[in-house]
């Protein structure tokens, strides 16, 4: 009882505060303290990123560092420390758009080879903790080659003060799979949630078409994992997974400005960029519940991590971990893995050699990143799961069914869309769809649907279908009428009809 | 009054390291004792945590007094060893060598090789050859659930054949020259959860093996950080001998032997860049023995050696590519040894914010170049006069940067480029 008071002073206070720590931000700042971003023009009159234009190569982020709230997969609202983004956003308005703005995952970062990043980071200050005056960083963690002013340990450099910019440059001369977080109070900060991905794609998908590499010969649009010279990290679709988790009695010591549990500190919610299962399949920007607080709802979880590819296709995963207090195992059901680079580099030896390996699961502590391909060339198309298989950490918190989980959809590459039915004038129905190219068509009734005969006879259409040559072949039934079906236009044929593509 | 003296201890030992610039006492090597015969001995003593707490520990020692971790063993390859053990524990304890095929005379026999007595009855004489070289382990073979936590455990390297200390052409970690170094550094990873020290001290030995472990302590080379960072002897630590500090000048290839001697996994974070693992438990990570060299080595800037496992690792880090002069050259200037001639000259491109909108590190040098010190505000302590570059290297489990619920501290220690100005004794 005597807490909840506690708790509810600190909230009154800050409901006070709050409006005034924003009036005395826009009216008081001191001297020389100002949001400022460089974002120098590239005028070196080289093309470093291999796309053939002199004057692209720089990059420019401006992210904002501060505090604001998520809400997790069982609706529980949490406080946290983040970064925002507030690239494109005058300078004079980052304060005011900026406070409270934090996202979780940070913003994800994807940068290509040969691009020079400028990045703006603003300390907007931790509205809900007016007794902090933290600075923060930017680790660019994994960065090769790196100097120690641009590193973010603040320790070993300088760090932002609240209301001042500092800029980061970054010379990108490494592809692979990284990740970004704040190195200030760093156990603090990081369990608070100032993490996100960050990916470089390779110079080598800039390669000229027919480009031969080693025998894998390059085509306009092909996408490779790492500068690989033969082809082998190619990928179609890539996907950032970044596991992390939250002790809900960390957080709330934080908000509720009570000694922080560095030592009981035990994270309740697993989760895969920034969200626990089904909050990871749900493709909305996720709004966290602020106004609880007295505070605007704002867009706080933009990720979602729902993977999806054609059959056939390959999917690169980039795993990363910035955890704070375990390992975590992770397993694809169903779809063999392939480790292809582990720490942002590939795992070919010196001499060329392919040291990628096979596997059901990969295991990852914080700061560990690996790059995993999946081949769905030989996987029915249908629904997959990515979970953690420490199945304590399925979980969103005492909510059971959830955590670090989320679903793969494989979707058939040639689906057998309806495009006309025609009923024709002596009682039949013509049924016109797309060829399955290189592939046999068998179809069947699902149970359950009392069918006609010749419907559902129809064990080889092949002998009967009608090929137009234009990509498209009819079949005429007759006998049956196609509306008990449920059947129109655009309809895809799928499981439910059984239908098998071999 | 107990504990003003530990906050004594703990203000004592961050007076001591803004007095000593760290990176002007740390030592450059592994201190060890050499040689093919050794008395060991068992002991009961006390360790000092990062944030000043005392705890009981049980060591292996060469010397009166305990040490945590055991004294690190050099050894050379095909040379046999004798080691003489006796034990003043209040209990029986033993060692194991893994990777090592030992004969044990003497003691009593245990269930894992001949035990020592306690109170220092008798004597157990191990021998054994060690046939190749790397990174090992040894702990006790005797109730180790308990005896390892309690800090039975040091380290072996078993130096190759032609290893000649005054000849730095031949420092290599195994026979091959992918494994040549400039430096060599021990990174022995621990943990502790003091409470099963408590009541080992108690002499309560079955409530300490039925706690619920739940570790609060995490050690490099038996020091928490910011302790790490000391050098090696120091007396403010007379059972945690061993310092944790890394030295290199750019460009030099620095051989990280990484020993996971407590129960959980760690991923080991260096920053500044990856490092090449070359070798797992003493063995090289070749296709063709003895031939092809570390070709199937793996690079990576997070490792997670197995509990009871080695790795040997090769970390090199040069500056080549920032995309401007870390030096902070005018392009008519000459250029450093080993710089990046692509980078020469080329100017810094943000500008610095100004003081009052900054927070400075204490191992900040006051510029972003190596080797040049630049203005720092009024109560900076100045760690950084040789205005080195560090680089915090760390378990990535962040919540094991910390001493019991004291941040920052647990198992962390710096590593620092040097410019070559500034030499690197050995």
């Amino acid at each position: 009882m005597r807490l909840n008071i506690e708790i509810k002073r600190i909230q009154i206070m800050k409901s006070i505060l709050i409006p005034l720590i924003i009036l005395m931000l826009c009216t008081a700042l001191p001297a020389g303290a100002a949001v400022f971003s460089q974002n120098p023009p590239d005028t070196d009159g080289i093309d470093t990123d291999g796309d053939g234009i002199v004057d692209n190569d720089h990059i420019y982020l401006h992210m904002s560092a501060g505090d604001g709230f998520v809400n997790m997969a069982d609706g529980r609202l949490m406080y946290m420390f983040g970064f925002g983004n507030a690239t494109g956003i005058p300078d004079g308005m980052v304060m005011m758009e900026q406070m409270l703005g934090s996202e979780f995952p940070a913003p994800t970062i994807k940068v290509r080879e040969g691009q020079k990043l400028y990045l703006n980071l603003t300390n907007v200050g931790m509205m809900l903790r007016p007794d902090l005056f933290d600075p923060h960083s930017v680790h660019w963690h994994g960065f090769p080659n790196a100097a120690p002013f641009f590193d973010g340990v603040p320790d070993a450099s300088i760090t932002i003060n609240m209301m001042s910019t500092f800029t980061y440059f970054y010379n990108i001369i490494e592809p692979g799979t990284f990740m970004w977080h704040c190195h200030v109070e760093a156990t603090e900060h990081m369990q608070m949630g100032m993490l996100g991905n960050l990916y470089v794609l390779p110079k080598q998908d800039m390669s000229a078409p027919a480009t031969s590499l080693s025998g894998f010969i390059h085509e306009k649009g092909f996408k490779y994992t790492y500068n690989d010279e033969d082809g082998s990290t190619y990928y179609d679709v890539d996907f950032p997974i970044q596991l992390s988790a939250f002790d809900p009695d960390f957080h709330d010591a934080s908000l509720n400005v009570q000694p922080l549990p560095f030592a009981l500190m035990e994270d309740k919610y697993s989760m895969i960029n920034g969200r626990g299962y089904p909050d990871t399949i749900n493709p909305a920007v996720l709004w966290n519940t602020a106004s609880d607080e007295g505070l605007m709802d704002r867009p706080s979880q933009p990720v979602n991590s729902l993977i999806t590819a054609k059959q056939g296709e390959k999917i690169l995963l980039r795993f990363s971990s910035l955890v704070t207090t375990h390992y975590y195992t992770v397993t694809v059901l169903g779809i063999p893995m392939k480790v292809i680079g582990t720490g942002a580099r590939p795992l070919i030896s010196p001499s060329g050699e392919h040291l990628f390996y096979d596997t059901a699961s990969i295991t990852l502590g914080g700061g560990e990143a690996k790059d995993i391909i999946l081949d769905t060339s030989a996987v029915e198309p249908g629904t997959y799961f990515l979970y953690t298989t420490n199945m304590n950490y399925l979980s969103n918190n005492e909510e059971d069914f959830g955590g670090m989980m989320t679903e793969i959809v494989i979707d058939d590459p040639y689906p057998l869309q309806i495009l006309s039915l025609i009923y024709n004038e002596d009682g039949s129905a013509t049924l016109t769809c797309y060829e399955q190219p290189g592939k046999t068509v068998n179809i069947e009734w699902a149970d359950g649907y009392t069918p006609t005969p010749s419907w559902n006879q129809v064990d080889n259409p092949a002998l009967d279908r009608v090929h137009h040559g234009d990509g498209t072949w009819s079949w005429t039934d007759f006998g049956t009428d196609p509306e008990m079906l449920g059947l129109k236009p655009g309809d895809v044929l799928s499981r439910s009809y059984r239908v098998v593509v071999q | 009054m107990k504990t003003d003296i530990f906050k004594i201890m703990a203000i004592a030992s961050t007076f001591a390291m803004m007095l000593f610039a760290p990176w002007l006492v740390a030592d450059a090597k592994i201190n060890g004792l050499m040689g093919t015969s050794f008395n060991l001995t068992a002991r009961t003593g006390t360790i000092y945590t990062g944030e000043g707490n005392i705890i009981h520990v049980w060591g292996y020692t060469a010397g009166p007094k305990m040490q945590y971790p055991g004294p690190t063993l050099i050894l050379m390859q095909g040379m046999p060893v004798t080691i003489n053990f006796t034990n003043n524990l209040p209990v029986a304890t033993s060692i194991v060598f893994p990777g090592m095929d030992v004969t044990a005379t003497g003691g009593t026999t245990g269930l894992l090789t001949n035990e020592a007595a306690p109170g220092g009855v008798d004597e157990v004489t191990y021998t054994f050859t060690p046939t190749r070289p790397g990174t090992f382990i040894y702990y006790s073979g005797t109730d180790m659930d308990l005896q390892v936590e309690m800090g039975l455990v040091g380290a072996i390297i078993v130096r190759p054949m032609g290893f000649d200390h005054m000849m730095p052409e031949t420092w290599r970690a195994y026979g091959h020259d992918d494994s040549l170094y400039d430096h060599e550094y021990l990174i022995l990873e621990t943990e502790m959860d003091h409470r099963i020290h408590s009541l080992v001290k108690q002499g309560k030995y079955n409530e300490a093996r039925a706690i619920d472990y739940f570790p609060v302590y995490w050690f490099i080379n038996g020091r928490n950080a910011p302790d790490t960072m000391l050098n090696d002897f120091h007396p403010l630590f007379p059972t945690q001998p061993y310092g944790g500090m890394v030295m290199m000048h750019p460009g030099d290839n620095v051989l990280l032997r990484i020993i996971n001697a407590g129960r959980d996994l760690h991923p080991f974070h260096t920053h500044g860049n990856n490092f090449e693992i070359i070798a797992r438990d003493a063995i090289l990570l070749e296709s063709v023995p003895g031939v092809s060299g570390a070709d199937l080595k793996v690079s990576d800037f997070t490792t997670s050696v197995s509990p009871g496992g080695t790795e040997d690792a090769i970390f090199h880090w040069t500056g080549h590519g920032l995309g401007w002069d870390m030096y902070g050259h005018s392009p008519e200037d000459p250029p450093e040894m080993g710089e990046d001639p692509n980078d020469h000259g080329k100017p810094f491109p943000v500008i610095i914010p100004e003081q009052q909108d900054l927070t400075f590190g204490d191992m900040y040098s006051g510029s972003p170049f190596l080797g040049v010190a630049g203005d720092l505000p009024p109560g900076h302590p100045g760690l950084n006069e040789a205005a080195g570059f560090f680089y915090m290297w760390h378990s990535h489990n962040e919540k094991e940067m910390v001493n019991n619920d004291i941040f920052p501290g647990g198992l962390m220690t710096m590593l620092v480029v040097l410019p070559h100005s500034v030499p690197i004794e050995h």
